[in-house]
Order: structure tokens, then sequence, then C-alpha cells
């Protein structure tokens, strides 16, 4: 009899997971339930509509729903999990279609994903509060876009980058708020995020740092009229709320399923949780860092992905592990690429981790080759044996392909005395004699010399 | 199959406790950076719960060795304390 596999979500996480099910075990049969409308499409991609760089929302679907017929997995739409039984193995669903019962599984792959915390101040459920998340209100929210004139981001997150370049990029007046003194604080550093801002100041962002939130203000009719801020109100017709992403573990809390410190789910390299048979992956689990070994949740989109298709394997019953992370990550904000891997000086300097540092200016082509941008890049070592622990960047090209090669230089133990003399591509139009990355080495290294 | 113990008041306390001391502990450090760039300090929560965090709390913890900071985060319940494998020892050339 072929094992019944049930999936909780149908993000990233749950679509892999059920790909990776049926990768591993073709006759199993696969049911995804998800509360919304669709499956398999980019969320991330949505600020890149409203900021008009991608035409359409068709462009981030990836598959349609008889792709997922024709490859035998049974995706109930617009169907809510309840509850979850670890003892009977059986969840309870209601679907909007009517649909209503307990559905038995031999094994559970719970992707539940995240919600956006709650921003705790007054007019929290007022009309034009924006969360992005779902594509078909992200499409209802696109059309709202065209009838504002001015906008509040509400924090700097990776989101809020992304949000404040697509409006301000689309000419809508766009303010940004956040209690830190620099935009993505938690994450990167001033100086890596110091020309992002100058580019907003360009684009006519007006950044409003060491601001705190207070409340929305509403008019009349329900619906937003202005952010009320530490420093003033800030009239405007739309507040994106970009808070901090939050595990959705409501239903898994409720089963007994273990919940770690970040309010992730806790769960093993299998991605097997502390109940034997029931696997999560993507935004509602925690993985430790490989470098501190300090569990960490809410990544990127590829990582949800590649957690479900290990869970999705092993629940399966064949074998396969997802590694401890190094956190490579990078984006588009203002006119700049940003990116890194594990941490910089902020993070480093918080969790009190000794490090010793390198930086420097670099260029990302010949120096005399048109579009040519320059590359900062900065790089912690583990003082002593020098491995390399954390970097940061900021530049015009290549941040992406300098944050995956340096998370596996950390993650395989390189030094900064290897990226100081290591071999680098030299082509004027794609990479300029003196790799950056090998430039912030030396002056490490020249550093700890003197 | 077998459920695993649930020790939900020690997760919860594991929570509190990482959420507050990575609250604080990141506030202090941008207080220091935002000094250096010339920028105003952080805005956080005001009372005697943020003083206690900031006044005692922080400097308590930056005193502590980082061997001591690591030992205390490895026994927070979490995921780190699951099976995971070490990332692999360098090898030999491949040929």
């Amino acid at each position: 009899m072929p094992i019944r596999v049930v999936v909780v979500g149908g993000g990233a996480g749950g679509i892999g997971a059920a790909g990776g099910v049926k990768q591993a075990a073709p006759d199993a049969e696969v049911t995804v339930f998800t509360e919304f409308e669709d499956v398999a499409y980019s969320p991330c991609g949505i600020p890149y509509v409203h900021g008009r760089e991608i035409d359409d929302f068709a462009s981030l679907f990836l598959a349609d729903k008889q792709a997922y017929v024709d490859a035998g997995i049974d995706i109930h739409y617009e169907t809510r999990v309840t509850a979850i039984d670890l003892d009977r193995r059986t969840v309870h669903v209601e679907g909007l279609d009517g649909e209503i019962g307990d559905i038995p599984y031999d094994r559970l792959i719970v992707a539940t994903g995240f919600d956006y915390a709650d921003p705790g101040v007054p007019g929290s459920d007022l009309g034009g509060l924006y969360y992005v998340k779902n594509i078909r209100r992200a499409m209802e929210w696109d059309q709202v876009l065209d009838t504002v004139r001015r906008a509040v981001v509400v924090e700097a997150s990776p989101l809020g980058l992304e949000m404040t370049t697509a409006l301000a990029h689309r000419g809508i007046e766009t303010h940004l708020i956040d209690p830190r003194p620099w935009p993505l604080a938690d994450v990167a550093d001033p100086d890596i995020m110091a020309p992002v801002e100058e580019s907003w100041a360009e684009m006519g962002v007006i950044m409003h740092f060491t601001t705190k939130l207070e409340g929305f203000l509403g008019n009349e009719a329900g619906s937003v009229r202005a952010v009320a801020t530490s420093t003033g109100e800030l009239p405007c017709e739309l507040a994106v709320v970009c808070t901090h992403k939050q595990p959705n573990n409501t239903l898994a809390r409720a089963a007994g399923l273990e919940i770690g410190s970040t309010g992730g789910l806790i769960v093993d390299e299998r991605m097997e949780t502390s109940q034997s048979g029931v696997f999560a992956g993507g935004d509602c689990v925690e993985l430790p860092h490989g470098v501190t070994w300090v569990p960490v949740q809410g990544l990127s989109g590829s990582h949800a992905y590649a957690q479900g298709k290990v869970a999705g394997v092993n629940a399966a019953g064949r074998e396969r592990r997802y590694s401890p992370v190094y956190v490579p990550w990078a984006m588009v904000a203002g006119k700049w690429m940003i990116g890194g891997v594990s941490f910089g000086e902020t993070l480093a300097k918080a969790l009190g981790i000794p490090y010793v540092v390198g930086v420097a200016d670099g260029i990302s082509r010949a120096r005399y080759y048109p579009g040519v941008r320059k590359t900062r890049v900065k790089l912690l070592g583990e003082p002593g044996s020098l491995r390399l622990i954390g970097a940061q960047m900021v530049g015009g090209e290549g941040i992406k392909e300098r944050a995956d090669f340096l998370a596996m230089a950390v993650r395989t133990g390189i030094t900064i005395e290897d990226l100081a003399w290591m071999e680098n591509v030299y082509s004027p139009p794609i990479g300029a004699l003196n790799e950056p990355i090998a430039l912030a080495a030396q002056n490490a290294l020249s550093r700890l010399a003197s | 199959m077998t459920r695993r113990p649930i020790r939900t008041a020690n997760l919860r306390l594991a929570g509190w406790l990482r959420r507050n001391s990575e609250h604080y502990l990141m506030e202090a450090a941008q207080v220091e950076f935002a000094r250096q760039v010339g920028r105003p300090s952080p805005v956080g929560p005001t009372g005697p719960a943020a003083l206690f965090w900031r006044r005692v709390f922080v400097p308590i913890y930056r005193r502590l060795p980082w061997t001591a900071r690591r030992r205390v985060m490895s026994r927070m319940p979490g995921s780190h304390r699951r099976a995971w494998s070490h990332p692999p020892e360098r090898r030999d050339p491949a040929i």
C-alpha cells in the first residue's frame, strides 16, 4: 500500500516537500493543504511588480495547477488545517468548498510559513495597511498603488528595503521609518548601508531612522490617513508593514510539537520534529547556525525550498540530510546590491564573538570598462586561526555570487590567509585584476601585522 | 510512534530570554556603531524592565568570556541540540 503523506502549507517549503516525496517515492499519495488560492509562485517577486521592474504578476507563477495534477500531487486550495492529532495521525481540515473532516496520514510535513509580527500599536486594524504576502492581494494592492501619492514603509527589514525601493521607483513619495540608526541594522553594518541611503535620497525617499512607530491614524472611512511616530505624524494613503517574520506555529504548538527559543519548530538534520514521522521545513522551523551553533529562523525562500525537499525525501523513507546554515544573503536596495554571509561587525559585537576584520574598496570590472562600480568587501575572521566567520558587501554587481562563494568558504574552514592569495578571474568586462575579496583579506593581514 | 516529552515551561523561558537578550544586545551594539559614525542611538522600550536589560544584563553578558556564553547558549533548548552532522574536514587533492 503506498505511503500517505500530508503536507500542511503550499509555500516554498510545502511545495518543495511534496516534490521531495514524489521524487523519493513516486507511488506515494501526497496531499497538500493550503489556505490560499495559489501555489508555485514567487512571493519574493511581488515588490518588483509593484516597482514596475516586472511587467505583470503572471510572470511570478512557476507552474499552473494542472502541472501538480499531472505530477500526482493532490493540492486542496483555500482549505485550512485546523488541528493535528498526533496520536491518531490525522489532520482536521475545513475547506471553502465545504470539505470538512479528518484526513489520515502516515507521514506529516508541517510547512506553515510565517506571519508578520504584530506592530502592537493602535490602529493596526485600519484599511490601507499592506502586508506583502499573498499574490492575489498583491494584485489588488497594485491597483491601489495607482491612487497613492504618499506611502510609509514601516521597518527597514529586507522586505522594507525592497518595498521602499519599489515604491520610490514607481514615483510614490516614500517615507521609511525604523527605530534603529540605519537600515537593516540587525543584519548589516552602517558602512555597508551608507551607499544605499545615498541612493535612496537621490530617488526621493525620505528616511526617518531612530523613529518609533506609535500608531496608525484613520479617516472617517476607516482607512489610514497618517502614521504616528515618535518624531511626528506622517500623512499617507498607504502604510506597508514590513515587521519581523515570525514562525506561524499556532497549529504545531497546539498539537504538542516542540518549539525552540526562536519560536521555530525544533528539527534535526532530517528535518524531523520532536515527533517521529512528523517533518517540517521553511520559515516555521529553526536551524543551527554553522558558526555559532545558535538556532536561527526566518531565512530565504531558497532555504525553505531545500528544507522542504529534505523533509519530503525523508518522509518518503529515503535518507537526506540538511546542513547547519551559514546564511548567504544578497538583495538590491536603492541603486546598490548588498549582501553577506554569516554576520557582520554589528551582530558579532552583539553576540560578543571575537573577530579580526579586513575591509577593501575594490571595483567590479576593469577600471576603464564602462559600467564599472565600486565593490566594498568586509571580511571577519576568527582571531588566531583566521578562519573566515563572516562577510558583508556592497557593490553594483557580483554580490550574490561572492556571498554564495564566501558561504562555502566559511563552511569549509577557508582562512583569511587563503583568501588573501586566492586565484581570481580577470576579464575586463566582468572582473578586475584585483579581486575585492582578496584585497580585503590582504588588508586584514596587514592590520594584524602592524 | 513515541511522543517525546514536552518541556513547555523551559521552552517558554528560553523564548523569553532569547527575545529580550537578542533585542538588547543588538541595541547595545548599534549604539556603539552609531556613535562611531556620528548617528543617534536607536530608540527602544523604556521602563524598569528595559533598564534591567540595558544596565544589568548587557554588561554582565559582555564580561563573560565567549566560551562561557557559548556554553550557556548551547544548553538552551532548540534545534542545535538535535542530531546535526558537522561540516566535512578539508580533503586531500581530488586526484
